[in-house]
């Protein structure tokens, strides 16, 4: 609801997400696509329509790190595994396997505002997959770090994903981004948003940076959308 | 090398009263030697203690009560809009009404008692605490939250571990205000209406001129505000907000 009338946000959003698979959600700033996020974590309710995930365990990265500045890395990583009763130990032991998963063994006992943009934002993606998430998701969250820091998290991403075998559902609104990451790519349009495209890439891991194959389908995209907004 | 500045600093005020009372008569700057012979005494005979022990049971007791009444409305204010205009008015005549007035009144209502003093002092007071609280809430940031609802974290865990670690700050900050307050509130009833206390003695010492002793008792006041300002209020602050400052992580994680 804005301004007292009923704004529709998504129209017609109907998708499947394979266990394990990668798949980008690609469209411009505003058009709704964190909406969909939200509301596959039940953050907010569908007006109409089913969503059926696999489990209910659902880990979220947002755009900023969204830290707690006053605990440690480790009590960080560990916030959303506090209401499960376990003991310290325990605790300690997997928000460090995580922060090792993604790069930040030896961080532990450090403050988020001793840490860089990216590092950051490494915590949260530890915080999102300590709790063994069913479903990993995640809200454009390179846009907020300058592109070298991006390129080296989406290939750790992509490691990660390999190690994990985590179902990720990746929102963005970079057209390189989106080809290089994912397996399958789901074009929206601006408000109310619609899906005007789905795209699968068949194109092995681990892809590199420059790769013709991408650039040639990047290329496509750009394409599509300058025309939908013709169109 | 912070207390190197710190020293020198307290020893300059320390030489400055020295100068001043060789330029004036012991009447009007007695010096330290005077005085600190004038404190030993009245600690010696316990005087000291027995004043200074209701001074703070007021000072603390009243603090209490500032605190209680200041979250509480600042609470309210913050989380509601009818709270906020409602209270508003409450807030704004609590910060006008000079300390003296609530001194008057809570002496006629009470009696010249405690209970005068502590609700004295906690009327007065509270409404910088409500402010400060208010402001706190106001400027929560709300992404965090919105995080915590994410990975579906219970109320009450949100409200423990990320509203109330935000509101933390606000709150030390205003109590450490509050507390100079309270103290300069309960010397005033005390002059007025009290038969003990670091005000009545000052007060006292007035009536029969002894500079010296109003200088001890100004001195004794001065030292246990600032010993609780160091023993209490800046270890708990420093060990609160370790977390603020901190030496940059250089090197990259790989």
């Amino acid at each position: 609801m804005a301004g007292g009338k009923r704004l529709r946000v998504l129209e017609d959003i109907s998708f499947e997400a394979g266990a394990g698979s990668f798949t980008s959600i690609l469209g411009p700033s505003g058009c709704g696509k964190s909406t969909i996020l939200n509301l596959i974590a039940r953050l907010d309710r569908q007006s109409s329509g089913e969503i059926s995930t696999a489990g209910d365990r659902i880990g979220f990265v947002f755009q900023q790190p969204r830290l707690l500045n006053w605990r440690t890395v480790a009590d960080n990583v560990t916030l959303p595994l506090e209401q499960q009763n376990l003991d310290k130990t325990a605790l300690r032991a997997l928000a460090i396997k995580y922060l090792e998963l993604v790069g930040l063994g030896g961080y532990e006992n450090y403050y988020p505002l001793q840490l860089s943009g990216g590092m950051q934002q490494r915590v949260a993606i530890a915080r999102a997959l300590a709790i063994d998430p069913d479903i990993l998701l995640m809200d454009e969250p390179f846009s907020g770090l300058d592109e070298i820091t991006s390129r080296k998290l989406r290939q750790e991403l992509l490691q990660i994903w390999e190690k994990t075998s985590k179902t990720i559902l990746f929102v963005t609104h970079s057209i390189a981004e989106s080809v290089f990451l994912s397996q399958q790519i789901l074009i929206v349009s601006a408000k109310p948003a619609r899906i005007f495209k789905r795209l699968t890439i068949d194109l092995p891991y681990p892809r590199e940076y420059g790769d013709l194959r991408l650039f040639e389908i990047e290329t496509q995209l750009t394409r599509d959308f300058l025309g939908m907004d013709a169109g | 090398m912070t207390t190197l500045p710190k020293v020198l600093s307290i020893l300059s005020l320390f030489v400055a009263w020295i100068v001043l009372s060789l330029m004036f008569p012991p009447s009007i700057v007695p010096g330290p030697v005077a005085v600190f012979k004038a404190m030993a005494e009245d600690i010696a005979d316990g005087n000291a203690f027995y004043h200074l022990y209701k001074t703070l049971l007021r000072v603390g007791l009243g603090l209490v009560l500032t605190m209680v009444l200041g979250v509480a409305i600042g609470t309210i204010m913050g989380l509601s809009r009818k709270g906020e205009v409602f209270l508003d008015s409450w807030v704004m005549v609590g910060l006008t009404v000079p300390a003296i007035v609530n001194t008057i009144i809570c002496l006629l209502w009470f009696g010249l008692n405690d209970r005068a003093a502590i609700v004295a002092i906690g009327s007065a007071a509270f409404p910088a605490v409500s402010i400060s609280i208010w402001q706190g809430i106001k400027g929560m940031d709300m992404q965090l939250v919105g995080m915590g609802q994410a990975f579906h974290l219970s109320r009450s865990a949100i409200i423990r571990k990320i509203i109330f670690p935000q509101l933390l700050p606000h709150i030390l900050a205003s109590m450490r205000y509050a507390l100079g307050i309270c103290w300069k509130i309960c010397t005033t009833v005390e002059l007025i209406g009290m038969s003990s206390g670091v005000g009545y003695q000052l007060n006292y010492w007035f009536g029969v001129f002894s500079m010296t002793k109003v200088f001890a008792w100004t001195l004794l006041f001065l030292l246990v505000m600032f010993a609780i300002e160091y023993l209490l209020f800046k270890p708990v602050e420093s060990r609160l907000t370790r977390w603020r400052t901190g030496v940059p992580a250089l090197q990259w994680a790989r």
